[in-house]
């Protein structure tokens, strides 16, 4: 027993050193990635009017289902501003209401209750972003890919313009433009 | 042993925190918000959000139960959640005992299923099977069920034999403020969960929750008959650090006391010169504490640590086990080279157990302390963009049999990101438990010339086999349109040295009770099993508002005994599993606060006890005032006042799953 816990553990330290071996810089956490992309999509999405009472209306974060960002999201957006808005994350455990999201992220745990969630959300003027492989032909609006090691975004033009969302010509180059099939 | 093995705990969460913390003092904390967009494109990340995905592609027949899916069943417990499974056959003996099972092979001891929650097996290794009064969890703290039908001993090991029911709970994070719900109703006559989350620190979430239920009795008539009320009282935490970027820990506890009961026919205990009616309780006292270390290294790998010890008074069957379990998981996730997703693992297990039985029951030796060793590597490799292979094997060591070992493969072709096909070959085995090793046990009276007694008496047999498996499995899992998912399972099993009861020469013995011949059964490994059959569900959202899901269980089983055993009664055991079933599920949204669901099934019948099939319709009418109130009428059964489900093995009275209403209010705050 003494000696299957600490070869154990060294394997543990070993592996630690080899990780750290391998790769000099420090990584980041995908989320950590993710959730910075979803403060970065304010700058470069536009709303249509009368999305917010007023100009200082917070804009609304939204996670739908299983929260992968714990609190790194949160900690990221803290005391960062939008003109006059400030920035409000909110986490949808168990309900589909979307009340003041403005951006709605739904993770890869959620990739059972995705299609009902977004038919749900269908022309509401939220952007919503997600992370499963089908997540545009679902009806969403930018997914989150990985390319190897590498963040992608897929952003499906047609049902951001028909949730009247606009998005940004900067945005629009940087990301693969999906074309749904008539 | 017990006192040891939580002094080894405790060293190893230690251990496991200061290196935890070590690490968490690396990675800078650099602010991604003032990247440029070009430049978060080209950061390279370690991901976890692949391994979720994976569900849809894996080679195995999955079956996932949402949080959404709890919500809107109304279910009050676990079992009564798993009916919804295609494959799993739930069956309510009476309001204490549940059978429940993976593909045939049904009992209140029902082996060859594995259960997990939140990563702790809660596998009896005194009573060989999952004791279902004793579990319960908050469902709403239910992140996902994942329900495996077929083998899962390459991972999982052991006893992971028909399938695995793996609960996952909500991390402390998705789980903030109050909670407090209240219910009650005819079966259910009263619940409720007082929950707080919050956070600890910068980088800390967590829970803190106490619970309390309590079922009536099935047979309100008679004043004492049956004795199967079950009372619950639970309290219990859960707390994530987020140590770093890279490092997540996880602690968690719990305890709790279920205090249950059952009538029973059979020898009675205290003489052991009659039969007849009598009532015992059934129970469990007991708790437990995990902690799991989770570090994602820098090149996407990721290794976890979890460590856990459960301690438990269980009474069941007229016995008290008192069973210490210490658990140490390793475990390894890895790339190698472009092609290979490597995982591979260690694992330690000491189960102490110490029994005690009455006149009808009893183990030898009533103290024993096992140890489990095992390792497993699995590997999926990437053979061409559609197609992957996965190969893995589990070796284990175990007290009773040795080094077995449970290999196998999957081929799973995903034509396109809409359908996945798949074939699993596969091989599991249920390893002895000290009841197979060490069982005696009265289980019927004759009488015999001469007012002399004979009590027929099953011996546990030193010599046990491992029961064994081979298992082959097809698959087909479609995204028809966005509208319309669809998934087929179908499986061919062999069984080989499933455990049958041999006479042996009958002996005379003066104690327990009045002098008599015992006329011994064996337990010996001398039948085996040729099943096949196929499950099936779908996702269907006719509109924005309405979704159906209907599902589908064919089963055919065949049992043989070996010419040299004389097992009058193994050939039955597939009489104890319905052939066929199937149940559609309805959730319909009423306007923006109002939700309608409705389940109803037909279960076939049973040829044991002569069960009639039959048919449940249960149905929930949800209503949520605001943004943190629901109430929630559930009406069950409603079809008939009673059925039975489950004939009266292992001496059980079984009583009858009764139509019921239960209200519950729901507060978040």
């Amino acid at each position: 027993m003494t000696r299957i816990l600490s070869l154990i553990l060294q394997l543990g330290a070993a592996f630690e050193l080899c990780a750290q071996a391998t790769v000099p810089g420090a990584g980041f956490d995908e989320y950590q990635v993710k959730a910075a992309f979803l403060y970065n999509f304010a700058k470069f999405v536009e709303w249509p009017p009368g999305t917010f009472a007023s100009p200082s209306d917070p804009i609304g974060i939204c996670i739908a289902g299983v929260n992968p960002f714990g609190s790194m999201l949160d900690t990221m957006v803290q005391g960062k501003k939008m003109g006059e808005r400030v920035f409000l994350v909110r986490r949808m455990p168990d309900t589909q209401e979307a009340k003041g999201c403005q951006i709605l992220f739904i993770g890869g745990t959620e990739w059972k209750t995705v299609h009902a969630l977004l038919d749900a959300l269908k022309g509401a003027a939220i952007l919503t972003v997600g992370e499963t492989e089908d997540f545009t032909a679902a009806g969403g609006m930018i997914a989150f890919q990985l390319a190897g090691p590498r963040v992608r975004i897929q952003i499906d033009l047609e049902t951001a313009e028909h949730s009247r969302l606009k998005i940004s010509s900067k945005l629009l180059s940087l990301a693969q433009i999906v074309k749904r099939q008539p | 042993m017990s006192k040891s093995l939580a002094s080894r705990w405790v060293i190893l969460v230690f251990t496991g925190a200061i290196a935890a913390t070590t690490s968490a003092q690396t990675p800078p904390a650099r602010d991604l918000t003032e990247f440029s967009l070009e430049d978060l494109m080209n950061i390279h990340v370690t991901s976890v959000s692949k391994k979720e995905q994976k569900l849809a592609k894996t080679g195995a027949a999955i079956f996932v139960i949402t949080q959404e899916d709890i919500r809107r069943s109304g279910s009050t417990n676990i079992p009564d959640l798993l009916r919804m499974v295609p494959g799993v056959d739930v069956a309510r003996v009476d309001h204490s005992n549940w059978a429940v099972s993976i593909r045939g092979f049904n009992s209140v001891y029902a082996n060859k299923v594995l259960v997990l929650i939140d990563g702790r097996s809660v596998y009896h290794p005194a009573f060989s099977g999952v004791l279902w009064f004793a579990q319960d969890v908050p469902l709403e703290d239910i992140e996902r069920i994942e329900v495996i039908r077929g083998p899962g001993g390459t991972v999982w090991g052991a006893n992971a034999m028909n399938g695995v029911i793996n609960i996952i709970m909500k991390s402390a994070q998705a789980t903030p403020g109050g909670l407090l719900t209240a219910g009650g109703g005819t079966n259910q006559q009263g619940e409720g969960l007082l929950q707080y989350g919050g956070t600890a620190g910068v980088s800390g979430d967590y829970r803190i929750f106490s619970r309390y239920s309590h079922q009536g009795k099935s047979d309100p008539v008679d004043a004492d008959q049956p004795a199967d009320a079950r009372g619950l009282g639970q309290v219990g935490f859960r707390s994530d650090w987020r140590l770093s970027a890279r490092d997540l820990l996880t602690v968690q506890g719990e305890y709790r006391r279920v205090d249950g009961g059952e009538t029973l026919s059979g020898v009675l205990p205290q003489t052991l010169s009659a039969m007849g009616t009598y009532t015992q309780p059934i129970g469990d006292d007991g708790g437990n504490i995990l902690a799991r270390w989770t570090h994602t290294l820098v090149n996407g790998s990721d290794v976890s640590l979890q460590a856990y010890f459960d301690k438990s008074d269980t009474f069941a069957a007229g016995a008290h086990d008192f069973t210490s379990i210490g658990n140490i998981d390793f475990q390894h996730h890895l790339s190698f080279g472009s092609r290979n997703d490597v995982v591979w693992g260690l694992s330690y297990r000491g189960a102490a157990n110490r029994f005690s039985g009455n006149n009808v029951v009893t183990l030898h030796p009533v103290d024993r302390t096992d140890s489990l060793y095992s390792a497993f590597v699995q590997d999926e490799i990437t053979l061409t963009k559609t197609l992957s292979l996965t190969v893995g094997a589990k070796f284990e060591h175990n007290a009773y049999t040795g080094y077995e070992n449970e290999p196998s493969a999957q081929l799973v072709w995903a034509a396109n990101s809409r359908n996945t096909v798949w074939v699993s070959a596969a091989k599991a085995i249920r390893q002895p438990s000290p009841i197979d090793n060490g069982l005696e046990i009265v289980s019927a009276l004759v009488p015999l010339p001469q007012g002399a007694l004979g009590l027929v008496t099953v011996f546990g047999n030193p010599n046990t086999k491992v029961e064994e498996l081979r298992d082959f499995e097809a698959g087909y899992r479609a995204q028809v349109n966005r509208r319309l998912s669809v998934d087929v399972t179908s499986f061919l099993s062999f069984y080989r040295n499933l455990e049958t009861t041999e006479p042996q020469t009958p002996f005379f013995a003066l104690t327990p009770g009045p002098p008599h011949l015992v006329i011994p059964l064996l337990f010996e490994n001398l039948a085996n099993a040729r099943n096949y059959g196929a499950e099936a569900f779908a996702n269907w959202n006719v509109t924005d508002r309405w979704k159906l899901s209907p599902g589908l269980t064919l089963l055919d089983m065949s049992v043989t005994r070996d010419a040299s055993s004389q097992d009058a009664v193994i050939e039955q055991l597939p009489g104890y599993a319905p052939r066929r079933s199937f149940q559609v599920r309805s959730f319909v949204d009423l306007g923006r606060t109002f939700e309608w669901d409705q389940t109803i099934g037909y279960t076939g019948p049973l040829a044991v006890g002569n069960i009639p099939g039959y048919v449940r319709l249960d149905t929930r009418v949800g209503w949520r005032m605001g943004e943190f109130t629901e109430v929630s009428i559930v009406g069950q059964n409603l079809l008939r006042p009673r059925h039975a489900e489950f004939p009266d093995s292992q001496l059980i009275d079984y009583m009858l799953d009764q139509r019921s209403i239960f209200g519950k209010l729901t507060w978040r705050f």
